[in-house]
């Protein structure tokens, strides 16, 4: 058994460090924003990423806000890194934490060469990418569409000259348009092929009401009219009907609704895909293959949280699909129900990076008054109330009932609270 | 290429149409899909093919949401062995 007993031979011999107030799990926004909180009250904090920059997924991001202002994911995780060691937090990159435990009401975090210690625990370990099979998906050439983000804006490495997405959704159309901005050719973008892991990506009505959600992104005025004229479902059967063949075009690149990538294929690597025709319910028209050349395939399947550590402290969890999955129950105030256990930003449901921010200074309130930390009550209810702000002004929503994600996750959390008559927690 | 052939956890190479028969011979949930072919099981820990093999039991999930389908266990990454318990390499 490699899980060590304090004082046991395997502790002494990697070596513990002394004991932390708070460890934070994750250098995302949601995580930086934390430990910038706590350290700022005088909270000796630590923060553990596996990734080499501090900064999470808002490294890769790049989008124009509706008001018209470049959102640079770079340059947001330079400042909160430098934020976060202002304030006096220790930041260790490239270090995974494989395995937490709790013991004697302090935290044991395993990592591969030292364990750490700390009284409370925060994990922000954000979100990761759903997979779509299909034929060829195994081909070297063909990645999340994720890692082609990485790659293109972290890495600035062109993943390919002549890339194709499968997969149509608010991160993918996002993705798509910085490739192009990077000059890297997208041929189109069109949906996976049905099969009993990929349904509500492969219909096209699913897909479309999902991306009417976000039409705000669609410079193109099917979609923005379309928002508007399509809100019963009659229409919107219409709309899909009346999609045009040959797709509707977003920053030049095809947009294929009705149109299934059913195979990559290639030899060594990805040459290209074989692309069909499908009818509303996502069933491929016999007589329609077409091949198309790509030298990169992005497979866009949604994002899900990562909450592996959560399930490894046994929190419980709940599925709520608006959030994208399976989340550890908490509340508002980013607590668990396991004591000196919290959780902020993705790994609480998939939303954008303004809101993880919000809700890391959350849970870095929370943490410093579990700390003993006086007189901040009222800073965590004002940060609560920041977290509703920004949700109501988020530029990009991955599921358009979010509110009521959030909802059924808090009630469980109630119906999870039996009245006791010392909860020192309630404020 | 053949659509039966369709890799869904590709350490075990476990394929699409393999657990779909596994699944409807037994009517079985995801754990039991897991250790009935191995699917989620090989060096990645599942972190590659665990939400398509979850997907397999979303019917149940009605009844089920307050449990995670495959539950997860340390180390949630791949460690080497050395630095588990034996002496360091
Ligand atoms: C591929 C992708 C693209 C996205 N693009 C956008 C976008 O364009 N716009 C947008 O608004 N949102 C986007 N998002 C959503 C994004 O998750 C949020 O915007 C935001 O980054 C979430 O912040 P976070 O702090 O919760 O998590 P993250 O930013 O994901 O940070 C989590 C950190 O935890 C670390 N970590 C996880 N597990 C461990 C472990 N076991 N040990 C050590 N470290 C660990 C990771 O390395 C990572 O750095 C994207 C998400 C993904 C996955
Ligand atoms: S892909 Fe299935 S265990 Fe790695």
């Amino acid at each position: 058994m490699y899980k060590a007993v304090s004082g046991s031979p395997l502790l002494l011999e990697i070596g513990v460090e002394t004991m932390y107030d708070i460890i934070v799990i994750g250098a995302g926004p949601a995580g930086l924003a934390a430990a910038s909180t706590a350290a700022r009250e005088g909270l000796h904090v630590l923060v553990i990423d596996e990734y080499m920059k501090p900064g999470g997924r808002l490294l890769g991001q790049l989008y124009q806000e509706s008001n018209g202002n470049w959102w640079n994911g770079l340059e947001e995780s330079v400042k909160l890194n430098e934020q976060a060691v202002n304030e006096g937090v220790k930041i260790i990159l490239q270090t995974v934490v494989y395995d937490i435990e709790r013991q004697d009401s302090s935290w044991i975090i395993y990592t591969e060469n030292i364990v750490y210690t700390s009284k409370q625990l925060l994990l922000a370990t954000g979100a990761a990418e759903s997979p779509v099979p299909l034929p060829g998906w195994t081909l070297p050439g063909v990645m999340s569409v994720g890692a082609a983000q990485v790659m293109t804006n972290v890495h600035r490495v062109k993943p390919g000259d002549k890339g194709m997405i499968i997969g149509v959704n608010v991160l993918s159309a996002a993705i798509a348009m910085e490739l192009q901005l990077a000059g890297i050719d997208v041929v189109a973008m069109a949906l996976p092929p049905l099969n009993q892991l990929t349904h509500q990506h492969s219909r096209p009505k699913e897909v479309m009401e999902a991306l009417l959600h976000a039409s705000h992104l669609a410079p193109s005025k099917f979609l923005r009219i379309g928002s508007k004229f399509m809100t019963n479902p009659f229409m919107r059967q219409l709309g899909i009907r009346l999609y045009p063949k040959s797709g509707i075009s977003m920053w030049g690149i095809p947009i294929q609704l009705r149109k299934a990538v059913t195979e990559i294929y290639g030899t060594n690597q990805v040459e290209g895909v074989i692309i069909r025709t499908i009818d509303i319910n996502g069933s491929p028209v016999s007589g329609t293959e077409e091949s198309i050349a790509c030298d990169f395939v992005c497979i866009a399947g949604g994002l899900y949280p990562l909450a592996e550590l959560a399930g490894v402290a046994d929190c419980p969890f709940y599925y709520v699909d608006e959030l994208g999955g399976y989340v550890p129950i908490h509340n508002e105030k980013m607590e668990t129900p396991i004591e000196g256990l919290y959780v902020a930003g993705n790994i609480t449901g998939i939303e954008g990076a303004k809101i993880a921010i919000s809700q890391g200074v959350v849970a870095g309130y929370s943490m410093a008054i579990a700390s003993g930390k006086q007189g901040l009550v009222e800073n965590l209810q004002d940060s609560i109330k920041k977290v509703h702000e920004t949700r109501k002004q988020a530029a990009i929503r991955f599921h358009p009932k979010v509110d009521i994600g959030r909802n059924i996750i808090h009630k469980q959390w109630e119906a999870r609270q039996v009245p006791s008559t010392n909860d020192a927690t309630i404020i | 290429m053949d659509e039966k052939e369709i890799i869904v956890c590709r350490c075990e190479e476990v394929t699409l149409s393999e657990l779909e028969l596994t699944a409807a011979t037994y009517n079985c949930s995801a754990r039991e899909l897991k250790l009935r072919t191995r699917a989620g099981m090989g060096f990645c820990g599942g972190r590659t093919c665990r939400t398509m093999i979850e997907a397999f039991g979303i019917d149940k999930r009605e009844k089920n949401r307050n449990q995670v389908t495959l539950k997860y266990q340390a180390p949630v990454r791949p460690v080497p062995f050395g630095k588990l318990g034996g002496k360091t390499p």
